[in-house]
């Protein structure tokens, strides 16, 4: 008899079919244990794609620019962590850095690298360690954060100075979006999925 | 008194990074067969490191409120910006909801989630029977708004790259942003390093 223990208070719960109908949970502490099939492999390496696109977007235009008395200045999502970095806050710039650039590029690029060959029925070299290097990515992409950050400093600046969003503004809020659908589309137990499921 | 099978009483081990449940094998580093990833009965040193950094970001959160986070130079004046005198221009500035998002996410949901750790901490390592669902639920709910109290840090950082009109205002980064991004981290890293399941071992 199949039997999965639940992550979060090692209860052991008779395996249901797999994949399951619907979400379950756990039985003692609620925590969710399986999820249903959720989308396909191609609709997740489309999504990763757009991501992609829209992450090169995000760090190729300016997120804002100000102007005020004649002058103007724009500041790039790389910016925001190199303006830190000049003022000798290297520990601060460093986390900017990594929760909103290296974060979300490491994410996208570890998907797409497990994900199209897995879609021919290979296995990406070095499989497990990527997949474990995403497990360990994914709770430090911050971009969703970072997108109310900058409203709020939008909002603080439109007191001294007229603010007009760039274009990275927008890609930058359509990435969050996508990766919120990306994540949730690609969960380990999804993944594994897909490779048990070509592996047979 | 009847105790509920678990993975531990079933010799049965689950890989925190793929869930895969594995025959637990007498060896002494366990790899997950599916994702070789370690795995272990209980994260190693739960309690000691989560305390650990408990304790650090409960100091830091001192420095994190009191230091300013910003300095803005004008050719007129220099103000200091504390985290809650960020929150009383907003709301000076007639952008309340805007204010109140700060203020949930910059001093509410660290000391949050300060507490709220320790009390799942606290509970752990009494083994208290009671309220263990809640507890549970109480602790996923800390993992899910942890990282947003870095929304005050990333405000900081634009605010840095936009205003530098050298001669006209100039906006610092102060100390207390350090502080302050200290207690977020730490924070995220002592739920991490948290084991859930030890809320729900057997009472002593």
């Amino acid at each position: 008899m199949p039997v999965i223990v639940c992550p979060s208070c090692d209860l052991a719960h008779r395996a249901g079919p797999e994949p399951a109908s619907e979400r379950t949970r756990c039985a003692r502490c609620l925590a969710s244990l399986q999820r249903p099939e959720n989308g396909s492999i191609d609709t997740a390496i489309a999504l990763s794609i757009v991501a992609l696109v829209l992450f090169l977007l995000s760090n190729a235009y300016p997120l804002v620019a100000i102007y005020s008395n004649g002058s103007t200045r724009a500041a790039t999502l790389i910016g925001a962590a190199l303006g830190l970095y000049r003022q000798d806050h290297t520990g601060l710039a460093a986390l900017v850095f990594i929760t909103t650039v290296v974060g979300p590029f490491l994410q996208i690029a570890a998907l797409l690298y497990l994900l199209i060959p897995l879609r021919r029925k290979r296995r990406a070299p070095g499989q497990n360690t990527v997949f474990r290097l995403l497990a360990q990515v994914r709770p430090w992409t911050f971009v969703e954060v970072f997108m109310l950050g900058a409203l709020v400093a939008l909002v603080r600046l439109t007191a001294f100075a007229r603010v007009v969003p760039g274009v990275a503004l927008w890609s930058c809020a359509l990435l969050m979006l996508t990766l919120a659908a990306l994540t949730s589309r690609t969960s380990p137990a999804q993944f594994w999925r897909w490779v048990e499921g070509y592996r047979a | 008194m009847n105790l509920p099978a678990t993975g531990r009483s079933l010799g049965l081990l689950v890989c925190l990074q793929c869930h895969a449940t594995v025959r637990a094998l007498q060896v002494p580093h366990p790899r997950c067969p599916r994702c070789d990833a370690h795995l272990f009965q209980r994260k190693p040193h739960s309690l000691a490191l989560t305390a650990a950094l408990l304790v650090c970001a409960a100091v830091l959160y001192v420095p994190a409120n009191l230091l300013p986070v910003m300095y803005t130079r004008t050719i007129f004046d220099e103000e200091k910006d504390t985290i809650m005198s960020g929150v009383l221009v907003l709301l000076h500035s007639g952008s309340w909801p805007i204010a109140l998002l700060v203020f949930i996410a910059s001093i509410v949901v660290p000391l949050l989630k300060i507490v709220a750790l320790s009390v799942v901490l606290f509970s752990a390592w009494r083994r208290s029977p009671r309220y263990r669902t809640q507890r549970s639920e109480l602790f996923r709910m800390v993992e899910f708004i942890g990282r947003w109290s870095m929304l005050d840090v990333y405000a900081i950082s634009l605010l840095v790259a936009l205003v530098q009109i050298r001669s006209l205002a100039y906006v610092a980064v102060g100390w207390g942003a350090l502080a302050f991004a200290a207690v977020v981290v730490l924070t995220l890293f002592a739920a991490r390093t948290f084991d859930e399941r030890l809320l729900w071992e057997p009472p002593p």
